[in-house]
């Protein structure tokens, strides 16, 4: 009997799971615990294991809503027979199918039951939108929809039609840029730096982490990275996760400051076995509190005078932020395109100074050895909000210490890391 | 008909405003009379008709028998003779007994007769929920006269246009069918003084917004209008279009208003199943406006069971502010 790989419930709230992708081919063989797909939910999106050793068949095509507790894919046993898919997609199999005919002949393709919502053929779009598209002579399909179940709605065509004043900026492609420290041994660290910073941030620290191999990731509109288009927090963690997955590394360990530390984490619920570890500076997601203000600031300021107040304000201690640092941070953001880009990227993240995305439900669920360090006297982002962890997460608080302990005490903060990494 | 030359206005009653334009149509017009239960000396069971039995005696402002159906087939004949007859239904509930009248004879004797008579009848019909008179004396059923051909149908939703619709229904040479909310009688609002009509067919524009049409009836409208100044709060600019007539429904303003919010949400006190609310969303769709639209339509409207007796129960079933704010947030939000 071939064994059913069934899609799991993996938030409380959760009715339904899209497959995202396979990471076996069809007829091909995978081990029990191996990472068999990617699902998505509203709010998150993971790996899911295969539950048995097996060959795969009848994989649920990608992009497909499947009930949870449902089948999705079955797994064969060597030699087994494989038939007709055993039952519907989402549908409960009462009864276990009869074995199949020995002698079951190429069978004709037939048509495949979905009982959860088959893929559209058409785009799902408000009528407003589909005049919008038509009129602009635009295909529905080249609209990202942020309506309910990804609708098309107007706003979706007009904006991606006009840029709006704040994405004032041209979208570029590719990957993101990775740079790659020399020396060290074992399990890489992977650095992301937080919002209005770059890769260069972690000097300070990485100093103290020289005994492993430092990888740093550019955020996309960040650093020597492209420009990207994003439109929700969701975009910018697939855009990370590629440039990981195209890393091909066996395990990391993970480090994120800041937004950062939200992309770290959301990277961490979704590839869980990848990371060996999670260290979160100062993370954004775990709460709606954020100082708006000061984002504007960093994102704004094209001098070294109107810089300056903001990146005080993100340490403790404002003697840390000495004129040739603040001039040095300017000289980095003197592209507009980077600054527009960041803006928009801003307007995306943080609508209103607020965090619009909530990364509680993730760090229930990670189970590497997580670690979250934060200085109470963060003005950015609360360090309260480190409270809201699981019991399991080890919470490293200093009294003196701002938004960048990293920054502020990278002795402190290596240490730190470097007692489990 | 003499058109009075005062204009200036004052704050009244709807009740008083309904009196007012009875009293100037019958001091105006000889043909008119007026004809209830209860609306001689008494005044009307909601007080409505007042002392103008005392002004124009009992041949002019008639009492008649417990019986709708005989009642509203007097005002139909009177009206096939020449006269003006306003009837009222003591409770528009009631006037389901004199429904043949309405519907059989009324609405269909001018088209019966190839046009050689009209019925130019008006009715008054108390209506609504809110007063703790349950199940038989609180529906809202101004949708069944409204699919009638041959019938025009109003609710007005302000003194002045009590006044004023009920004026204009007495010129009208065919039946018309007035539903008063219960619960607006003692609202007051300005009035003008004198004869003045307000069109039939034609909706009004309470509140202009360009985030979301909400397009009410009756005591909806001020719901709505509330509901709006809360939205507005919260940057959600919504329109509230009163649309004072049901039959015919003033498809010109609700469409253009829809052209340009994009987003409907029609309220009304009947029950929401085959109520106004589905004609003005079948409306939309069926029209150009349809490519306007950036969200479903959202229809509130009565709950599927009779009005309650229990206070509570009373107002649950019927639209609240706090369903304007939810359904009008989930439009605008992009969660509906």
């Amino acid at each position: 009997m071939p064994v059913e790989v069934i899609m799991p419930k993996v938030d409380m709230d959760m009715a339904s799971g899209k497959i995202m992708s396979w990471h076996v081919a069809v007829g091909q063989p995978v081990a029990k615990g191996d990472p068999l797909f990617d699902i998505e939910t509203d709010k998150a999106a993971m790996e899911v294991e295969s539950p048995a050793d097996g060959m795969l068949y009848h994989p649920a095509p990608e992009g497909t809503e499947i009930q949870i507790g449902q089948p999705c894919a079955w797994l064969y046993a060597e030699g087994e027979e494989v038939g007709d898919q055993p039952a519907a997609f989402g549908a409960a199999a009462a009864e276990p199918a009869p074995p199949p005919e020995p002698v079951a002949a190429v069978e004709p393709v037939r048509e495949l039951a979905f009982t959860a919502e088959p893929a559209l053929e058409k785009p799902r779009a408000t009528p407003r939108a589909r005049r919008l598209a038509s009129e602009a002579g635009r295909d529905l399909t080249s609209f990202v929809g942020t309506g309910p179940r990804g609708r098309v709605q107007a706003d979706d065509v007009l904006q991606a039609l006009a840029p709006a004043p704040s994405a004032g900026f041209t979208a570029e492609t590719g990957p993101l840029s990775i740079t790659r420290s020399k020396g060290g041994e074992g399990t890489p660290i992977v650095l992301i730096h937080g919002f209005a910073s770059d890769a260069t941030s972690w000097a300070p620290l990485e100093t103290h982490l020289r005994h492993r191999p430092v990888i740093r990731i550019d955020l996309p509109s960040h650093g020597k990275s492209p420009k990207l288009r994003i439109r929700c927090f969701a975009d910018l963690v697939k855009e990370v996760r590629a440039a990981v997955d195209d890393l091909h590394l066996d395990a990391a360990h993970l480090v994120g400051h800041s937004l950062g530390g939200a992309v770290a984490l959301a990277l961490a619920d979704t590839r869980p076995r990848k990371i060996a570890s999670l260290t979160l500076i100062a993370p954004g997601g775990l709460g709606p509190e954020i100082d708006g203000a000061a984002l504007t600031g960093l994102c704004n300021a094209t001098r070294v005078e109107s810089l300056a107040p903001w990146l005080r304000r993100l340490a403790a201690d404002e003697s840390l932020i000495t004129d040739g640092y603040a001039r040095l941070a300017m000289a980095s953001r003197n592209d507009p395109a980077l600054r527009h880009a960041q803006a928009a990227l801003a307007d995306v993240l943080f609508p209103d100074g607020t965090q619009a995305f909530d990364l509680r439900a993730a760090l229930d669920r990670v189970d590497m050895p997580t670690r979250i360090i934060w200085g109470k006297r963060d003005a950015i982002i609360p360090w309260s909000h480190a409270l809201r962890a699981p019991g399991k997460v080890a919470l490293h608080l200093f009294d003196g210490l701002g938004h960048m302990p990293q920054i502020e005490a990278p002795d402190e903060v290596g240490k730190i890391i470097r007692s489990l990494v | 008909m003499n058109a009075q030359t005062e204009t200036n206005s004052r704050e009244l009653t709807y009740s008083e405003a309904i009196r007012e334009a009875m009293d100037i149509a019958l001091g105006n017009d000889e043909r008119v009379i007026l004809m209830g239960e209860d609306i001689g000396v008494y005044g009307g069971a909601f007080g409505v008709t007042g002392d103008l039995v005392e002004k124009y005696g009992t041949d002019r402002v008639m009492d008649t028998p417990i019986s709708e159906l005989g009642g509203a087939g007097v005002a139909v004949g009177a009206a096939l003779t020449g006269l003006r007859p306003i009837f009222e239904f003591q409770f528009s509930d009631f006037a389901t007994l004199g429904m043949e009248q309405i519907v059989n004879q009324a609405a269909k004797l001018r088209f019966m007769l190839g046009g050689a008579v009209s019925v130019p009848v008006v009715m008054r019909f108390p209506a609504g929920s809110g007063t703790g008179a349950a199940a038989q004396h609180s529906q809202s059923l101004e949708a069944w006269t409204a699919h009638v051909p041959g019938l025009k149908v109003v609710q007005p939703s302000t003194p002045e246009d009590a006044k004023g619709l009920l004026l204009a229904a007495l010129e009208d040479p065919d039946p018309v069918m007035i539903y008063e909310h219960k619960l607006l009688y003692k609202m007051k609002g300005p009035v003008p003084a004198g004869h003045y009509t307000t069109p039939i067919g034609k909706a009004a524009i309470r509140r202009e917004g360009r985030d979301v049409s909400i397009v009410a009836t009756a005591i909806m409208v001020h719901k709505a209008l509330e509901a709006a100044e809360t939205l507005a709060r919260e940057g959600i600019d919504a329109e509230v279009i009163d649309l004072r007539t049901i039959r015919p429904i003033d498809r010109d303003t609700v469409l253009a208003s829809v052209r340009k919010t994009g987003r409907l949400i029609c309220v009304y006190e009947g029950v929401k199943t085959l109520g106004v609310g589905a004609e003005v969303s079948a409306m939309v769709a069926e029209s150009d406006a349809f490519d306007f639209l950036d969200a479903p339509i959202v229809r509130l409207g009565g709950a599927e069971c009779p009005i309650p007796y229990n206070p509570q129960l009373e107002k649950a079933v019927v639209p609240q502010v706090p369903d304007i704010l939810d359904a009008a947030r989930g439009l605008t939000k992009g969660r509906i």
